[in-house]
This record gives C-alpha cells, structure tokens and sequence, in this order.
C-alpha cells in the first residue's frame, strides 16, 4: 500500500490553465512525483524484511528436449544454501485458470520444467541466506539433457503454415474478385521480429506465507488478477492472498499476469516457511516471460488510379509457444482504418520452441498498423498521390467492420493540425529529392488507432474528519499517473484541493480493480472514483441540510454548494462552513462511500469474474459505436547516405484520446509510445541462435532500446473532443495508442528520404546500403 | 556468512558513517539496496547497461553494479537520497518534477545522479550535449525530451 499526500512544490513553475489545474483536465505534476525524485519510493521487492532468503533460478541451455538429471550436489554444499528445488523437489500445485477464467484441467501444475520447450525455461532453483550465495550456487547445479531437434522461429523448414485462427476472420464484400479487377494492384509481405518489454524494473517479487495466507510484494498491472492465480495454484481461498504493488517499474503489458517464477518462489518460501526474494537477472527477463511475437502479414490492395481501394486481403502469422497460445490480431487495424467495400482478413499461429509471447503495448494494433500503414504509402506512390492525400481519399465515415458509427474520430483533425504544424505543405513528392549535405532528407506520414477498452470498476471514496478526501483502489500506478488523475477526479467531485486528497493504490485489500492494460484504466478508475466521491458528496451535503446540529438545517435548502473544502448555500446568504467543521458538528468522524460502476443486479460471483478475469470487458462496438483512439505521425528522418544510418530528426504527432484527465501526464506517454516506435522501427530485434534456438542478445546493451541521444524533439497535440460514449468522463485511451503507426511512418519516410522500401523491421543500415 | 569469507568495510554514505561486514563480491548497489535498505538506487541491469544504479563516487558519476562495496572504502558515496538538503529539493529533482521527467520511476534516481554530474562537469551547454551525456542512462518510459528539459532548466539556474 501507498500513500501520496500532496506536496506543496509540485506547484511551482508548471503552466496550468489556472483555476483548473487541479481539477480534472488540469496540469497537475504527477503526486507520486516527490517520492520517486527523492528515492523514497520503496517498489516491491524493496520491502525490508526479518529473515528474507534469496532465490536465483536455473535456466535451461537447449530449447527442446527433456531433463535427463540434476545434479545439485555442488550447489547443496555451497555456503549459505538453503535449498536447491529441482522438478522433483519442489512442491507440488494445482494449475491455475487463464486470464479468461476458463476452469483448468485438474492436474498438477509444476512451475520447474521437466520437458523443456524453450531455451531459458525454469529447471531449477537456489536459495541461500544472501544474494550472492544464491547466484554462485545456482552456477553449480549441473542439468543433463536429452536434445530433440527445435523449431526456431517462423522460418524455420519445420515450423509449417501454422493453426487458422477462426476467430481472427474478417471478410465482407468479394475481395479476391475485386482486387483481379482493380486497375492499380499492390502486393507485399511486411515482417516484425520478436520485441521485449523491456522495463527497467526487472520482474521479481518476495513471497511470505504465515499460516495458509501468502502476501506477495511483486510489481503488477493487475493485483486482483494475479491473486486469483497465486490462490488457485496453492488451493487456498482468494481472500488469503494479499498482493501488494505500491510502485511498477514499468510493464508495458508484460506484468499483468502471475508467471511461472512467482509461483516458484512462493513454493520456496512455504518450503522453507521463510519470506524469499526472487529477481530475474536482466537475461532472464528475455525468457521468463513473452515479449511481442515475431509476425508476418501479406498486404494486398485493389485501387483505381484515383487511390480509391477497392479491395484489400489481409494474410498474417504471429508466432507462438510450443504448448501455449498467444495471438496478436494482425487484422485489428487493417479491418477499421480505411474504407473499402471488399475486404478479407485471416490468421494463423505457427508453434516454435520459445516461450509464449506476450502483451507488448498495442498488442495487435502495433504490427497490425505496420503493414496497412506502409502499404496504403505504398499505394500512394503507385497511383502518384501525395501520401496524406491519400488516406483523406479513403477515410472511413464508420467502422467499415462493425457497419456503425464512431463514436468520436478526429483523425481527419489529426491529419490537419499535425500536417499543418509539420509543414507537410513543403514536402517534395519525389523520392530522393531532399537533402542536407550528406543526408538524405524523408518526411513519412503514418495514422494510428486502438480501441476503447472498458470495464466495470470500483473505489471507495472517504471524506476525514479534518476535512481531507482518501481514495482507496487495487488499481496501479505505473507511470501513466493513476495516483494523480484520482486526486483529480476526487478533488473535482467532492469539492476540496486535489491536495487535500490522499490516493491508495497497490494492495488487493483495497476495493477491486481489473486489469491495467489496453489503456482502459483511466476510463474505468475515473469513473469509479466519480461515482464513489458523487456519493460522498451526496452523504455530505444530505447530512448538512437534515441533521438538527448542522447549520444549514434551519436553511430548508435542496442543496448547498461544497467547494474549496467549503460548504455554502448555492446563493451564498447563509452559513461558511469547512468541510471538517461540518462533519464535527454533526458528530461525524468519516463519511464513507463506494463506487462500483457494475450493473446493480451483479452478483457476486459476477464482481469476482469482473475483477479477476477479462472475460466481462465491454466489447468496444457495443451498442450503436465504435470507440477508438486515432493519431497522426509525421515524421522527419535523416539518411546518411554513405552509411544508410537512419537518425529520426522531427516527430510531430497529433492525437485523439478523447478528452484529457490531465494533460501534462497525457503528453508524456504519448512521447513514450512514440520514442517506443522509434526504438521498434530502427532498433529492436530479438536475435537468434539457430543452433541452440536461443536469444543472443538478451541484455540491454545487446538489445538495443533507444538512448537520450537517439531521440529528436517531439511535438504533441491533443486533438480529442469528450467522448461520453466511452467513458464517463470523455476519455478515450492514451498509453498504447501512440506507439501505433510510428513505424511504418519511419519507414514512409526512409522510403520517401532513400527510394528503399523496407518492409521488415528493424530499419538497420545494411537494410539500406 | 561465516566471518572467514567476510571483510570489513566503512562507507561513509550521504554524510554518514557504515560498518558493514561483506563478501568481497558484494557490489555497491547491493550493499546498498539489500545491507543498508537505501533502495533509492535502483537495479535494472546488473551489468553497467542501463545506468538505473548511478551513484556519486567522491563527487563523481560511477556504475553502482559494477563497483564493488570495498571499493567505496574511504571515499565519499552520494546516492538520491542524499542529494535533497534539510528537505529542500536539489534543483535537478524539482526540474525533473516540474518537466514530468519520468514515468514509472525506476531510472529516476539514476537519471537525477547523471543529471546532477552532467551539469557540474560542464556537459550541459546545449540540447545535444545533454542528449549525449545523458545517454548512459536508459529510460523505457520514453521521457528523455523532458529529462533534457528538466537538465537544461537546472542549468540554466545553477549558471545564474
């Protein structure tokens, strides 16, 4: 659990629209700001606890095969060592359900891999009484294989064509015949390699068990979730494990699920009734969990020499585990982002011997724009229209999948504001034609989307005796700024100073909270936080209008008028109290109230689906809309034209989240998904060992993210109207949605600054020269 | 730990003064983060790639991770918590809150530590040099357009 008061100096200095820059929509600095910038901050593995042992694992060397023995002789004599647990040693569980909530088989779940599926899977583990002793025995387990022949990656002789997705099928008109009949015809096959998370917090957690209740400390995007998990893997109640996640040192998608190293530890520590740490080594972190899935997509487009499509057919592969599933939907932004009367859109996953890919930012979206977005650049330069041009051409009025209404799309805007802040009107059309000396001058143009994912939330909202306002969610900061924008949203609706407001989060004793992730979040949180402070206020002014003690009762008013932690008559002719004064008078020492935004005739089995699985999210088309995020990239680059190093020089991006909870918070992770694109487009590869089937470069000097001095001055723009069909404060998403289209908008403009099309990332120079 | 494989060691952190008794193979940033529970230093990497451990060593940017605990014997160690004064903010931390120089957190510390020598070396003349003697510091949130903000504003107010 974490506590953020507010400081007094995150005032200073900031540019604010005024009055508001507390309320919802204001620039507040971040609340969890002070306590980061001093080292305050303490994150989960940081706790300080009485008897903490340390646990380092073992990781297997070959990417198929079986455990032939483990030999832990060495390792068991070396000093400090504690226990070493190998598949036979350890204890055994029970497998846990999915993120869907799917009841699992009933059999035995062993976190310790005896038949090994991926280079880097977990046989075994050490624990001893000090960091050190764990990781030098851990170096002395010695594991004997038997090796079968891998499957590397995608293309690999072995993999095959792959599993249909039929779930991943979208067609409508005739695709095939109207693309054998369009006049301007374009085909091309577009390849993104395996991406990592990469946050600079490693994944670790410290387990404790007293009794049969477990309390782990261990960063999450989702404590409720992960807590199911732990509980059902140890067959004790939910309510007996308690998760704690004050501070995530980013995640990016890759800390929303309890994994195969938590449960490892939590069995060390029952075994040895003893709390015990686990951090994976920066290594480990390429394969203890699944970063973005390699994929590949064909784009084919039918046009008339107008630009206008006529047809697209949409092929993609993503790959995935030998025994586990991930699909990243390669279709979701070819399906939206354009009109077209013919479409069709399949999807295959391919099993190679690596660990199960995960949830990196925009799942999906991101590889998905990659290919829609090069190729419709590639269309423009077919038919010879201005690439922006051309996207206005074909611009969707509706969800040309869905047949329904946006709810709000301010794509056009975007195209707009940014073109005109850019100054697109200046770009030369011919490939090659710009310059700067050495450099070969590109300007690229890429749009973006994700949708709006929602779901039901829940906080309680108190106001204290002395006035203040305490919020209280599992929901968790990251960075995004959760801490921040439910102050705000408090503050706003109760009436008080965001900083008379005291917002907890990061403990799964607080009222629930699904997921963080697919951007969904802020909406969700903002409105269970409205909900709850609304009913708060309502308890607050009923009580000052009817109770005898209070001195409005004798106003005979409807209502009064709370502001600044002040309540008043709306006409302002009778008493000025404070809140605290109030709450004293009445004899009152706390009003108290929760918001839950489920439909009032849950139940509860229904709130612990809500809350522990994704199987009630709200489907983005329900109803009458279609809810998404748009954006507009614009991008410079800059070629070297002896070297073919790509340097991105200007980015100018505008965006539609919707309406802004806080704008300077906002600003920021918009540049952080476009720096992440920068990264995607020009830097980051997982590279493999196709002998032993295994990632080379799984460290951050080898696995390039970018640098500070990687990274140009990039522009913002918020271009978002209030969209009350998505939230119900009118946000729509922000954290994922500006990674998506970065790439191919990089590899519009390496197109347009070299006349070389590069349609597998990453742009790297021999790509170029 | 058996005393025969450990080695006394002083370090004088922040101001203050530390008898520890350590494996030789224990880094400054463990002893730090797990021994003295100043967990404002952060691990990201272990191996000096990702700057999140950065420290003062007698005024000087080093790589907690990749200096062990007994080399810090007899000189001067700053970490983040060191740097605010009587609960006054250094510059370079109320820059990077002002500038909303980070996300998550996690590289902050490191960050504010580089920021803070990167300015006293000189290397903070203008947005490009800030850019390249920054760039040992990794951020995966993506705030170096407001790390360089928050370095060029803080300065500017240490130039005045």
């Amino acid at each position: 659990m974490t506590v953020h008061a507010r400081h007094g100096s995150t005032r200073h200095g900031d540019a604010s629209d005024g009055a508001s820059m507390e309320a919802v929509g204001g620039r507040l600095s971040r609340v969890d700001g002070p306590a980061k910038i001093t080292g305050a901050a303490r994150y989960a593995v940081e706790q300080q606890l009485e008897g903490l042992a340390y646990a380092a694992l073992v990781e297997s060397t070959i990417a198929s095969g079986k455990v032939r023995a483990i030999d832990t002789t060495r390792a068991e004599a070396a000093p400090g060592v504690l226990k070493v647990l190998t598949p036979d040693t350890i204890i055994s569980l029970r497998t846990a359900s999915d993120w869907f909530g799917t009841p699992p088989p009933d059999k035995p779940y062993c976190p310790l891999a005896r038949d090994i599926t991926f280079s880097g899977q977990h046989v075994a583990a050490v624990i001893a009484e000090t960091f050190e002793q764990a990781v030098a025995a851990a170096a002395l387990v010695e594991v004997g294989y038997d090796e079968t022949p891998a499957i590397v990656d995608l293309s690999d002789g072995k993999a095959g064509d792959g599993i249909p997705i039929d779930a991943m099928t979208k067609e409508w008109g005739d695709a095939a015949a109207a693309f054998a009949a369009a006049p301007v015809r374009i085909c091309a096959a577009y390849n993104t390699p395996r991406e990592y998370q990469a946050p600079m917090e490693p994944h670790g957690l410290i387990a404790r068990w007293e009794g049969d209740h477990l309390t782990v400390w261990e960063p999450s995007q989702w404590l409720d979730g992960m807590a199911r998990t732990y509980a059902e893997w140890f067959e004790v109640p939910f309510e007996n494990v308690r998760l704690i996640s004050p501070y995530i040192g980013g995640g990016f998608g890759s800390k929303a699920l309890a994994l195969s190293h938590g449960a490892v530890a939590a069995s060390a520590a029952k075994m040895l009734g003893r709390p015990v740490r686990l951090v994976m080594t920066r290594p480990q972190t390429f394969t203890g969990y699944g970063g973005r899935a390699a994929t590949r997509q064909t784009v084919t487009i039918g046009a008339g020499h107008d630009g206008v499509i006529q047809s697209i057919v949409h092929r993609g592969v993503n790959e995935t585990s030998i025994d586990g599933m991930w699909v990243e939907p390669l279709g979701s932004v070819t399906s939206i982002m354009y009109a077209t009367p013919n479409f069709s859109s399949k999807q295959n996953v391919v099993r190679v011997n690596s660990v199960v890919p995960g949830a990196m930012r925009a799942p999906g979206e991101n590889p998905s724009a990659f290919g829609i977005e090069s190729a419709i650049d590639e269309l423009a330069y077919e038919v010879g229209i201005d690439p922006l041009e051309i996207r206005l051409r074909n611009y969707a009025e509706q969800d040309p999948h869905a047949k329904k209404a946006w709810s709000t799309r301010q794509l056009r805007e975007a195209f707009a504001t940014g073109a005109e802040r850019f100054g697109w009107a200046r770009r030369s059309p011919e490939p090659r034609s710009m310059r700067d000396g050495n450099h070969l001058i590109g300007w690229g143009v890429a749009a973006g989307t994700y949708p709006v994912r929602r779901a039901y939330g829940e906080a309680v909202v108190r106001i204290l005796a002395d006035g203040s306002v305490e919020v209280e969610s599992s929901s968790i900061d990251m960075g995004q700024g959760t801490y921040t924008i439910l102050a705000q949203t408090a503050a706003e609706t109760v009436g008080v100073s965001a900083e008379d407001v005291v917002v907890k989060l990061g403990d799964s004793r607080f009222p629930r909270a699904g997921v963080t992730g697919g951007s969904r979040l802020a909406g969700v949180m903002t409105g269970a936080v409205h909900k709850a402070a609304t009913s708060a206020l309502d308890q607050l002014v009923g009580l000052a209008i009817s109770d005898p003690r209070s001195p409005f009762n004798t106003l005979q008013a409807n209502t009064l008028t709370v502001a600044n932690g002040r309540i008043t008559a709306p006409r302002g002719d009778g008493p000025d109290v404070s809140i605290a004064e109030l709450l004293r008078r009445v004899g009152r020492d706390q009003i108290e109230a929760t918001g839950d935004t489920m439909p009032a005739n849950s139940s509860a089995e229904d709130r612990y689906r809500n809350y522990t699985t994704i199987a009630m999210s709200l489907p983005h088309t329900e109803g009458d809309y279609s809810r998404h995020s748009w954006c507009a990239h614009f991008v410079e680059v800059r070629v070297d034209e002896d070297f073919g190093t790509v340097r991105v020089s200007r980015v100018v991006s505008a965006l539609d989240s919707g309406r802004l909870y806080n704008p300077k918070l906002a600003e920021s992770q918009w540049k952080g998904g476009i720096i992440m694109g920068i990264g995607q487009a020009l830097l980051e590869e997982g590279i493999l060992d196709r002998r032993h089937g295994r990632i080379v470069n799984n460290n951050l000097a080898d696995y390039l993210v970018p640098t500070n001095a990687d990274i140009p001055d990039i522009e913002t723009i918020s271009v978002g109207i209030p969209d009350l069909h998505s939230s119900v404060l009118g946000g729509k998403g922000v954290g994922e949605l500006a990674i998506v289209g970065i790439a191919p908008a990089i590899a519009n403009a390496v197109f347009h600054a070299t006349g070389k099309r590069v349609r597998d990332l990453p742009i790297t120079l021999e790509k170029l020269i | 730990m058996t005393s025969k494989t450990t080695i006394p060691v002083h370090l004088d952190i922040n101001g203050q003064h530390h008898e520890l008794r350590l494996e030789p193979r224990v880094t400054l940033l463990d002893a730090l983060r797990d021994r003295l529970g100043l967990t404002g230093t952060k691990k990201g990497c272990d191996h000096g790639q990702c700057g999140a451990c950065t420290v003062h060593l007698d005024g000087e940017r080093v790589l907690a991770c990749l200096t062990l605990a007994a080399q810090a014997e007899g000189r001067t160690v700053t970490t983040i918590e060191g740097l605010a004064r009587e609960g006054e903010l250094h510059p370079v931390q109320a820059a990077f809150l002002e500038q909303d120089a980070f996300q998550c957190g996690y590289c902050t510390p490191g960050q504010i530590m580089s920021a803070v020598a990167c300015i006293r070396e000189g290397h903070a003349g203008s947005d490009e040099e800030i850019r390249e003697y920054m760039a040992g510091n990794l951020c995966r949130c993506g705030a170096y357009p407001h790390i360089v903000a928050a370095v060029r504003q803080a300065a500017l107010e240490a130039a005045q």
